[in-house]
């Protein structure tokens, strides 16, 4: 596989912080591979020392094999960017946009008006910028990191502010320029964007990357328990036999809602309901609670991803 | 220099978008010449300018009035304003070059005013009667030199303002002294005599000067004042250099 973007024991600091701290990471051609982690952690100073916009105090990057401190020019033709803080010229129309900045690079798509389609920017071509709405301007910025056809995009928390519908939007558009062979990185502090979208996610935590694998990984990893949750009346006498059932390795019991903890939800699950079909007991509201990446991160750092 | 021209015509559009600008660049500099040709007759007294009617006498300072507007508006107020919304930063993530940017800023700015300018000519041509006595080609290069200073002047003042509010408070702190001080209607000699030098230093005074002495068709035995703005340009140029920054 081709090395896309490459970095070793990359540092910056900004006077006592250590922004990024030691970070080392490779990714692959084709690969959407995600940095998460939570605010301040260095995520946007990484990605920008990446892009060519801030300069590294040690280690080396390298990006399409381009030194982005020495071949900032170069570099710059080639990646398609999305800032954490997207914006142009706030007067200028969203057709009028593209096209000014599909003309600044030496290969530009043939037809950058044709992105307008690709976004469902259509009807908001003749808008001014300024007008549109959070989840619209990031369709701007994502079609503006488009124009050149790049090989590789970077994109800063593409879908923070958005609502829920938006941001499933925006995740289908990622796994479209996916498809189409180009390469992702991208930070977020969402964890089920991470999980919904990368190849491999790295958890970053005080300019540290703590974690780096792929998300499936890392739930396995953790070997945290599933848990099966229903409520159930009169189950204090079953409470000891729920315990026998497949894969349950604890039951709790809070009210009239009972925990089973199980290291296979799915046996468990199935067991429970033809357990309580024997029985004769009336289950409600049976839930299930799978291990997720906050929870990774939970584990790895002792608090909560976002407060 | 690819994406100059791109650029340039696309800031040259934003402007005429811009209320502010075309207020401040467009209208108010010819309201003000029509207004004070209509209300007075002939220049204060003083000046020691005769021989020409009175919006002849005005249009020098019309043209410095469109200089200071259209690049005190244009310059500060757009790059504090794309520096804050980090405009600046999407740009520089593109392969387009610095000097191209800047010239492609300038290109625009300097359209914008000689659009200005040429609003006054018209209007001053066609109910006024105004005249120029002397040289079409001094004229012009006299206006285009101002063009040049207060591009300097406009990008200095942006790469020191900390802000878009800061910008629009030291514009306007500036604005009005400069319009008072550099003979735009009010002759420096009846000024308190310790505010004189001051006033002949300020940028505005030399354009405005030199051009009343074109209109007036007068001998240009004062070109030391060009050397004002040379002055200006070297300074306003290395604080430029010395304290932009792209976000
Ligand atoms: N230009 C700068 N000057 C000084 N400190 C900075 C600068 N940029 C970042 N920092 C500091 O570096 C650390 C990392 O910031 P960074 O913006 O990279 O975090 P982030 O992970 O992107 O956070 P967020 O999720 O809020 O965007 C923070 O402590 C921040 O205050
Ligand atoms: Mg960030």
């Amino acid at each position: 596989m081709t090395v896309i973007v490459e970095c070793e024991h990359v540092v910056k600091r900004y006077g006592d912080v250590i922004a990024v701290n030691d970070v080392s990471l490779s990714i692959e051609e084709g690969e959407v591979f995600g940095l998460v982690g939570p605010n301040g952690a260095g995520k946007t100073t990484l990605i920008e020392m990446i892009e060519s916009l801030r300069i590294p105090d040690n280690g080396s990057i390298g990006v399409l094999g381009l030194n982005p401190v020495k071949e900032a020019d170069e570099l710059r033709e080639k990646i398609g960017v999305q800032l954490q803080t997207t914006s142009i010229q706030p007067n200028i129309k969203v057709k009028e946009g593209i096209k000014l900045f599909a003309g600044l690079y030496r290969q530009p798509l043939a037809n950058p008006e044709e992105l307008l389609k690709t976004l469902s920017l259509e009807d908001k071509a003749d808008s001014r910028f300024r007008k549109l709405s959070g989840g619209q301007k990031q369709r701007v910025a994502i079609a503006l990191a488009l124009v050149n056809d790049p090989a590789v995009l970077f994109f800063d928390e593409l879908t923070t502010g958005l609502d829920p519908r938006a941001r499933k939007n925006t995740w289908e558009l990622v796994k479209d320029i996916k498809r189409q062979g180009k390469t992702i990185f991208l930070t977020t502090h969402y964890m089920e964007e991470a999980e919904e979208l990368c190849d491999r996610v790295a958890v970053i935590d005080f300019g540290k990357i703590i974690a780096l694998d792929t998300p499936e990984n890392l739930i396995r990893d953790l070997g945290a328990e599933s848990k099966v949750l229903f409520r159930v009346e009169g189950g204090d006498e079953a409470a000891a036999e729920f315990e026998g059932l497949a894969a349950v390795s604890r039951v709790e019991k809070i009210q009239d809602e009972v925990i089973l903890y199980t290291t296979d939800g799915s046996a468990t699950l199935q067991e429970l309901v033809r357990f309580a079909d024997k029985q004769g007991l009336r289950l409600g509201d049976i839930r299930t609670e799978f291990p997720d990446l906050d929870d990774v991160f939970l584990t790895l750092t002792g608090r909560e991803l976002r407060e | 220099m690819r994406g100059l021209w791109p650029l340039a015509w696309s800031e040259f559009r934003l402007n005429l978008r811009d209320p502010m600008m075309v207020f401040w660049s467009l209208a108010f500099p010819a309201l003000w010449l029509v207004f004070n040709a209509v209300i007075f007759s002939e220049p204060i007294p003083g000046s020691g300018y005769e021989g020409l009617n009175h919006a002849s006498f005005l249009l020098p300072g019309g043209i410095s009035l469109v200089i200071l507007c259209a690049s005190f508006i244009g310059v500060p107020i757009t790059l504090t304003n794309y520096r804050e919304k980090a405009v600046l930063k999407r740009l520089r993530v593109t392969p387009v070059k610095t000097a191209t940017l800047a010239l492609s800023f300038s290109i625009s700015n300097v359209v914008f005013t000689v659009v200005g300018i040429l609003v006054l000519l018209i209007i001053g041509r066609i109910f006024f009667d105004i005249q120029v006595l002397g040289s079409w080609v001094a004229f012009i290069g006299v206006i285009f030199l101002g063009m040049v200073t207060f591009l300097a002047i406009g990008s200095a003042i942006g790469s020191i303002a900390p802000s878009f509010r800061a910008a629009n408070i030291i514009i306007w702190t500036i604005f009005t002294p400069m319009i008072m001080l550099s003979e735009l209607f009010l002759p420096i000699a009846i000024l308190p005599a310790w505010i004189q030098p001051i006033a002949r230093a300020f940028p505005l005074t030399p354009i405005n000067t030199i051009l009343r002495d074109i209109v007036y068709g007068v001998p240009l035995d004062d070109l030391w004042r060009l050397g004002v703005l040379a002055g200006w340009i070297v300074i306003a140029g290395i604080i430029t250099v010395r304290f932009f920054r792209w976000e």
